[in-house]
């Protein structure tokens, strides 16, 4: 029971910083290789907060997503006006340097990670459900927004959403913070889950992992980050017997969603009850339209 | 639709599976955990070490399985893969002892992954037998306190860096040293230190010391350096994919001294990775692989796996018979009794005639109070053409 | 002076390596306006290609060079058609073409791990053993044989490219797409071209990586260095990625042979250095100035 539970934590944990790069990616459209540098940002905070300076969680938790904030304000100043390929290069570069500055700090341990730090027992076990729940209310709002809108438009044409009005630069930089904040605070949750961290973990791997739960669960959908979440950290570990090509699926995965099925499993739609209606409804459009055109096609 | 129908019953099943929580040790059956690297830069250690408890499980089971307390019992060996990395290994610890429940666990091999599992044995009250690990803060931590659950097979790097300089500055008669080692590397950065204590303490002069980052290929400007240093010895606690290619390019750039190493350094392809970069030189293991005490496993396992068995191999081997010994005499298959009897495990080496089940074969095994074995002996090595050659050995008062 | 001018060909030599990765990814970049992030994973085949061919085909360098040139640039053409040509047809966002490469990345890279496994493999020594001495600094064999090589391989490129029909016709895809192909050009034709140039250097790189240090399934993670190099250097110019990979080696070899502990901090130095490059000048050192930038 304990490891099922254990399952569902680094479930919600992960969900956490999905939906922010759900935002980011998803919605906005702008590619990361380095949110795991802010989940370790996150992390170390939440660990010295609570390690070395006795604070408690919340408090920790609040300053962690502050502190990845506040950084990523600071890289989508310098990258944001950057065209794709060059932002997806600095997010690398980003990412890599993060890790490496709490590989070489003394403070932290360096590259051998903080070991005992003060983790989540009884009643706090409900802090990661907690804060995953929150966060989902808070990203749904917001891509349900004019400003989600806006990211969006954003997504499909910048140039055209430019010229409608929209402050391209201030939604790019809203979705990144608040993505940048999400990610800091699941860092927390992290690190006072499992009571250790290192750099390591927190590398480019990580981050094209996290990506590509978005992908599997669909680009541009809340509900498909939530159910991609819970599926892909509880499957690894049913296959752990196939963990040599867990990352082998993961990447045929990727490819053939992107040429395939680039929606992913929810992509665009959400699983409301209204979702759920206009999902069916286009499904039926769909019957119809090959209906009609494998009947009508050969007397036209 | 046929999507997320595929996708609601995948969800169905995959909680079913979890749901099936593992029936632990019951019945006649004792489950025997073990994780290490299977996959990552060290997963040829991991592998050998899995083959062991694997090979073990089965001649314990063919000869009847074990007799703990008037009940027999047979083994069975669950293992994992923790990648080498520690909140991987983190992770399968726990799922070691709360889903599978093994009775106590072998392993795992490196000091990065032993230290951060402390509390999860601890907290779940299940044993575990580190191979490798040498770092001292796997069973004692900083402030003196002795991690409950958490034991060793082999000696600590403090004992292997005051061997390695004893040899360098006494024996070897070098008087000064370079030193050369993975920085981010608990084991590594570990022994880099007690060897410098160690070997400015007897008088040596540690004149450069240069390190890199694993997964680092290229060592070349470190290693200028500590050309220009002129050192008489260049000691390299490292990974030995790392040592052979360092003294390659080290003899690339001229560098001629001899280089010592840790017990980072045995493996098979040690030499073949090398080439000749590191003939004549030394390093520090847990065992004499040519001995007398090696020789039935050594054959056995050539037979069963068709490659030489390697350090690891042995070391899983002696943790594994710490484990058994220990439920033996606590006649009991409780994990808080296995701890229990672990600490007064005192097992004489094996002579190698018929005693591999019951002894170990890298050394006397006494635990003292700080969970490690007591006055461990190690072996001094020589590279020797495509061989490793015994020179001597140290067993020290701690 | 001798440590400088040692550290000098070190530096050189680390460059070298990164010049050869970093052109075949800037040839395709020119081209196709994307960065392929698969291509470290192409080099990586191609320096296994290379063993197998020297250990159980048993070819000598130049059989196993060719080998590797022919297996990688073959790769490079299936990924194009199978992963990238499907989303160019579909004019999919670039977004998907960057997850894409990663998904292919990720792909190569571990099923290298779950079938070969990661243990390193070495490559026999062709060369001959010890360095070579000039006075007081020494230079490895395979270092003076890689200089040759990749000088000969670029040489070739640029000829290539400037002087011939062909190359003129990869030229003018990459100006206008669209007007080559009312021109006559099959755009389809000088893409499978271009990443089976791209995809043959790669290999060559591979090869030479992997005798120059241990061939192991994780050689793709060096590539973001020449994405680096290539972005110093001017992403789509090739004689600039030539010159930013060069340059590259340099700065990490005098970060970590000067700077006291400084082969710990080299890679930050690195990253600090594309920082200021992308706020500075994005173009880089010979980029052309291009207003899509922002």
């Amino acid at each position: 029971m304990e490891y099922i539970l254990g399952i569902l934590e680094l479930s919600a944990i992960n969900l956490v910083a999905v939906l922010g790069l759900s935002i980011l990616t998803g919605f906005t459209g702008l590619f990361s290789f380095g949110h795991a540098g802010f989940m370790a940002i996150g992390a170390y905070i939440a660990a010295i907060m609570t390690k070395f300076w006795g604070l408690p969680f919340w408090l920790a938790i609040l300053a962690a997503g502050l502190a990845a904030g506040l950084v990523s304000v600071l890289l989508g100043r310098l990258t944001l006006k950057l065209k794709g390929d060059y932002f997806c290069i600095a997010t690398m570069g980003f990412g890599e340097a993060i890790r490496l500055v709490f590989s070489n700090w003394a403070y932290v341990n360096g590259a051998r990670g903080m070991d005992r730090i003060p983790q989540f027992r009884g009643l706090d076990l409900a802090i990661p459900f907690v804060v995953a729940l929150l966060a989902v209310v808070v990203a749904w709002n917001l891509v349900n927004s004019r400003q989600g809108r806006n990211l969006v438009a954003v997504r499909e044409e910048e140039l055209a959403a430019q010229m409608a009005g929209i402050d391209v630069m201030r939604s790019k930089m809203v979705a990144l913070v608040v993505s940048a904040v999400l990610a800091g605070i699941a860092g927390a949750l992290m690190a006072n889950f499992i009571g250790f961290i290192a750099p390591k973990s927190f590398n480019m791997t990580k981050s094209t992992e996290l990506t590509i739960i978005v992908i599997f669960g669909g680009l541009g959908s809340i509900s498909g980050s939530v159910v991609g979440a819970f599926l892909l950290t509880a499957l690894p570990e049913i296959f752990r017997a196939f963990s040599d090509w867990r990352l082998v699926f993961y990447g045929l995965a990727v490819i053939v969603i992107m040429v395939g099925r680039p929606q992913g499993l929810l992509g665009g739609s959400e699983l409301t009850p209204s979702g759920i209606r206009k999902m069916m409804a286009a499904r039926r459009a769909r019957i119809e339209f090959a209906k009609a055109k494998s009947s009508g096609g050969g007397a036209a | 639709m046929r999507l997320r129908t595929f996708v609601i019953a995948l969800l169905v099943l995959s909680l079913a599976l979890a749901g099936c929580a593992g029936t632990g040790s019951a019945g006649n059956v004792v489950k025997i955990g073990w994780f290490g690297p299977l996959t990552g830069d060290t997963a040829l250690w991991g592998q050998a070490e899995f083959n062991t408890v694997k090979m073990m499980v089965d001649d314990y089971n063919a000869a009847g399985g074990i007799d703990v307390g008037g009940k027999k019992y047979k083994l069975e060996a669950v293992g994992y893969d923790d990648k080498g990395d520690s909140t991987e290994a983190v992770n399968v610890m726990k799922r070691l002892v709360s889903q599978d429940k093994v009775v106590a666990v072998v392993g795992p091999q490196g000091s990065g992954e032993a230290i951060p599992i402390a509390p999860v044995a601890a907290d779940n009250k299940v044993p575990y037998v580190a191979t490798t690990a040498t770092n001292p803060k796997v069973t004692v931590q900083d402030d003196g306190k002795v991690n409950a659950y958490s034991y060793r097979a082999c000696f600590t790097d403090p004992y292997q860096g005051k061997v390695a300089a004893y040899f360098a500055y006494q024996k070897l008669g070098k008087k000064s040293a370079a030193i050369f080692m993975t920085v981010d590397d608990a084991y590594s950065a570990g022994l880099a230190q007690y060897f410098k204590e160690s070997f400015e303490k007897l008088g040596g002069k540690v004149v450069a010391q240069e390190s890199f980052a694993s997964g680092e290929k290229d060592f070349r400007a470190p290693l200028t350096k500590i050309k220009a240093a002129n050192p008489d010895v260049i000691f390299m606690p490292n990974y030995y994919t790392d040592v052979a290619l360092s003294a390659k390019q080290a003899r690339d750039l001229g560098i001629k001294q001899l280089l010592l190493g840790g017990d980072g350094w045995p493996s098979e392809n040690l030499i073949q990775l090398a080439g000749n970069a590191l003939e004549g030189c030394l390093f520090i293991n847990h065992l004499d692989f040519d001995g007398a005490a090696a020789a039935p496993m050594r054959a056995e396992y050539k037979a069963k796996f068709q490659k030489n068995a390697e350090l690891n191999s042995y070391m899983a081997h002696d943790a594994f018979v710490m484990i058994v010994d220990a439920m033996k005499r606590a006649k009991s298959i409780k994990p808080v009794d296995i701890k229990a009897a672990l600490d007064t495990t005192d097992l004489a080496v094996g002579t190698g005639n018929n005693d591999y089940l019951t002894n170990p074969i890298t050394g006397h095994i006494k635990i003292g109070p700080t969970h490690d074995p007591v006055g461990k002996t190690a072996w001094l090595i020589k590279i020797v053409g495509p061989d490793m050659k015994f020179q001597e050995s140290f067993a020290a008062q701690e | 002076m001798n440590l400088f001018l040692q550290q000098l060909v070190n530096g050189l030599s680390i460059g070298s390596i990164y010049a050869l990765m970093a052109v075949g990814y800037s040839l395709v970049y020119s081209i196709m306006n994307f960065s392929n992030f698969a291509h470290g994973s192409v080099i990586m085949l191609g320096a296994y290609f290379g063993y197998y061919a020297m250990t159980i085909l048993g070819l000598p360098f130049a059989g196993a060079a060719v080998a590797a040139a022919l297996g990688s640039g073959l790769v490079a053409v299936a990924l194009e058609r199978l992963a990238y040509k499907p989303l160019r047809d579909r004019r999919a966002p670039f977004l998907y073409f960057i997850i894409t490469a990663m998904g292919a990345s990720m792909f190569i890279d571990n099923s290298v791990i779950a079938t070969i496994g990661p243990t390193p493999k070495m490559y026999p020594e062709i060369f001959g053993q010890g360095p070579i001495a000039l006075g007081q600094i020494n230079v490895g064999r395979i270092d003076l044989a890689m200089l040759v090589i990749s000088a000969a391989s670029l040489a070739a490129l640029i000829l290539f490219i400037d002087y011939t029909r062909v190359g003129k016709a990869i030229q003018a895809t990459a100006y206008n797409m669209k007007a080559s192909a009312l021109m006559g050009i099959s755009p389809n034709f000088v893409v499978i071209l271009v990443f089976a140039i791209g995809g043959a250097l790669a290999g060559i790189a591979g090869i030479l990586y992997g005798m120059k240090y241990q061939v192991f399934p994780q050689i793709g993670a060096i590539t973001i260095k020449s994405f680096i190099a290539a972005v110093f250097g001017g992403l789509g110019s090739l004689p600039g990625a030539l010159l930013g990979a060069l340059l590259l080696g340099l700065l990490e070899t005098f970060v970590s042979g000067y700077i006291p502990n400084g082969t710990q901090y080299r890679d930050l130095w690195v990253y600090l250095l594309l920082i200021i490059v992308l706020i500075v000048r994005p173009a880089g050192i010979m980029g052309k100035s291009s207003e899509d930038k922002a």
